[in-house]
């Protein structure tokens, strides 16, 4: 049996607590985009809507048998977006509600060890870009940021931006799954298939702020102690692309005369 | 000084401050307000990572770079010939607030160099701390430098704002301070630090009474060392460091490799900043805060100074062999710690997997244990993980057997072994 559903974590519970009903025999999960084989088995394509009351119900119903931080870690390494990881959540969820409490002690076993690893991945890197975000005022007062991470980070992140950029709307969008978490100065929500029309013009204050942040990027580091290789372990190339201060080309001010 | 333009005075500014090496924007854990810029995250955030390898965290920069001290391992010594600026505490002021918005810092460091008198200059870095989180009602992280000598009231009032305070020893004895920063007595700094943990102190306990309480520098104080600069060893260091830790609750004591920014001639002549030393100075700092090891246990009178080849828990293990190996399935937290290769995530790893099931070679990996060191001092179910037993010399060699083959090397002496080729094999 394959259960479709709407691509979110939401929506996932729900194919999930449909599936266990089910019996949970050879199961099969397909998101939003992914393409489903049709023909020889397409009768068997089940279609779940996703319910918030459903999702929410399995998910005190984990909790309660296995614990929060497992529930946590599965929802880290759903939001991986791997290949196949609904399969590895799946079977991770299923054992849990199996053994209860001992999931966690299982560490070193499949699939407890894989979703772990993931999910470290995945926190690792909502992380790194609390850090790495960059917003650039756009209109009057309006922030915008784009991003690139490898894993699905934004639902982890924006809740941390509500509660530190309070005074100012903005938006986080993730180019590659072309989806933006929109924060309106009241409450956030994520919007999907979001794309740009034309590259956001930047206000002249954010010129220049850009272009004071870069000089001091650039005398922060002390000649003596240079480690290229240092940095690149924590900044890796990937995601230098929307870091202003590793793109002075992309904000030119003119030369001044060194002090 | 406030002539220059406002791009060159923060180059000279974050020039002046970039020395000094903290920069955490941990230890404070502050949810934003409604409508207000800012909040804290209780282990820190890195924005960026500059050429040298250090993040940046926090927007580091001094109010000004003159100063009426003339401290022989600084910048900004009066007798430097810099180029001397300043900073209004509207300009950093509207700095830091706009740079917090691109989400660039964490929040602020402020230090300065020392103008008219110590309390002067303590009172404006308080302005505009004081203006960050009363009129910009600024929530992010700021830590401030208290100046030496400064009057008990205005640290008291400095701890109101900031999450960090901190006040530099830079010289690990009363000796070389004397010779090398005469006009910093060392009480001057030592009395703030003790006032500091004092009211440290007095606040967790005023917090614990009643919620509503306002709190004193809830990240707690740190402070910097020197090394190089003075002839002290690495015990007299990490002792020193230990009772920091212990007498006045310190949240970090860093360490700075010396860079000679003088040529002074009280100070030494060396080519290139000891970083090794450094490396190791924090990996027995990071020993005795986590690892439950003492400064004694470490160096003593027979070993002073660190084994620059071996990390300094390697070395003490080696000197402790009779306690070795450990039994990966049975062996305590405490005693896991000690073990070579195996840190706090790992050990605590180890601990839980092991409930479920028997730990062996296999699962240790795949719980991302690193074997490389551990090995020669674990068991698993009774088995030896390191091959053959070694004794204290053989198995030091064994550490520091480099981890890539030189087999390249050898092949290209073979080459010039031989100085034509040609003749031999008839080629050409």
């Amino acid at each position: 049996m394959i259960y479709r559903y709407d691509g979110s974590f939401e929506g996932f519970l729900c194919a999930v607590s449909d599936a266990l009903k089910c019996g949970g025999k050879q199961v099969d999960f397909a998101g939003d985009g992914d393409e489903v084989a049709e023909g020889l088995f397409s009768d068997e394509i089940r279609e779940v809507p996703a319910v918030r009351a459903v999702a929410l119900e399995f998910r005190s119903r984990f909790i309660g048998r296995v614990s929060q931080e497992a529930f946590a870690t599965a929802r880290y390494a759903f939001h991986s977006r791997k290949a196949g990881i609904e399969q590895l959540v799946w079977s991770y969820l299923q054992l849990g509600l199996e053994v209860g409490g001992r999931l966690t002690g299982m560490l070193a076993t499949e699939p407890v060890h894989s979703v772990h690893r993931i999910a470290r991945h995945v926190s690792h890197e909502a992380h790194k870009f609390k850090g790495f975000v960059r917003f650039r005022e756009v209109e009057e007062g309006f922030l915008y940021a784009a991003i690139e991470p490898e894993a699905d980070i934004v639902p982890f992140i924006a809740p941390h931006f509500v509660g530190r950029v309070g005074d100012r709307p903005w938006m986080i969008h993730d180019l590659r799954r072309r989806q933006a978490a929109v924060f309106d100065l009241r409450s956030w929500r994520l919007i999907r298939d979001i794309e740009l029309t034309a590259e956001p013009g930047i206000t002249a204050a954010e010129h220049d702020y850009t272009a004071l942040w870069q000089r001091y990027f650039q005398r922060h580091a002390i000649a003596a102690r240079h480690n290229h290789k240092l940095q690149q372990k924590h900044v890796p190339l990937r995601y230098r692309k929307h870091l202003v201060e590793f793109n002075p080309a992309e904000n030119p001010s003119p030369p001044l005369p060194s002090p | 000084m406030f002539s220059l333009p406002f791009e060159q005075r923060l180059e000279i500014l974050a020039d002046s401050a970039k020395y000094d090496v903290s920069c955490s924007s941990s230890g404070s854990n502050r949810a934003g307000k409604t409508g207000a810029l800012g909040s804290t995250a209780a282990g820190g955030i890195c924005h960026t990572w500059s050429a040298d390898g250090r993040c940046i965290s926090l927007l580091k920069i001094l109010l000004t770079n003159a100063c009426i001290y003339d401290c022989a391992y600084c910048l900004n010594r009066r007798s430097n010939d810099i180029p001397r600026a300043s900073f209004t505490s509207d300009e950093i002021v509207a700095l830091t607030m706009n740079f917090y918005r691109s989400n660039y810092i964490e929040g602020l460091f402020l230090s300065t160099g020392v103008v008219r008198s110590a309390d002067y200059t303590m009172e404006q870095l308080i302005a505009v701390a004081h203006r960050l989180r009363e009129e910009e009602r600024f929530n992010g992280y700021i830590h401030l430098k208290l100046v030496p000598g400064a009057d008990p009231l205005l640290i008291a009032q400095a701890g109101r704002y900031a999450d960090r305070i901190s006040i530099n020893i830079e010289l690990p004895s009363q000796k070389s301070l004397a010779l090398l920063a005469p006009d910093k007595p060392r009480e001057a700094v030592i009395g703030p630090m003790r006032q500091v943990s004092g009211l440290i102190v007095e606040n967790k306990a005023a917090c614990k009474e009643s919620r509503k309480a306002p709190r004193f520098a809830p990240a707690g104080q740190s402070t910097q060392l020197i090394v190089g600069a003075t002839p002290e060893n690495d015990r007299e260091i990490i002792t020193l460091s230990e009772g920091l830790y212990q007498k006045l609750e310190m949240k970090r004591v860093y360490y700075s490799a010396f860079i000679p920014v003088s040529s002074d001639n009280r100070l030494p002549a060396i080519p290139t900043p000891p970083l090794l030393r450094e490396h190791r100075l924090y990996q027995a700092d990071w020993l005795l805060r986590f690892y439950g090891f003492s400064a004694h246990e470490l160096l003593d009178e027979e070993h002073p100074n660190l084994d620059m080849r071996i990390d300094p828990k390697s070395d003490w293990a080696l000197r402790h062999l009779q306690l070795f190996p450990v039994e990966v399935n049975r062996a305590d937290y405490e005693v896991l710690l000690r073990v070579p290769g195996i840190g706090v995530r790992s050990a605590q790893r180890i601990l839980q997997a092991r409930r479920g099931t028997r730990l062996g070679e296999t699962e240790l990996k795949k719980l991302g244990v690193v074997l490389k060191r551990a090995k020669y001092f674990l068991t698993a179910g009774g088995r030896y993980l390191g091959g053959i037993r070694l004794d204290g010399p053989g198995l030091l060699e064994r550490l520091l057997a480099p981890a890539r083959r030189p087999a390249r090397l050898d092949q290209l002496e073979l080459f010039a072994a031989m100085p034509d080729f040609s003749a031999v094999s008839g080629e050409l």
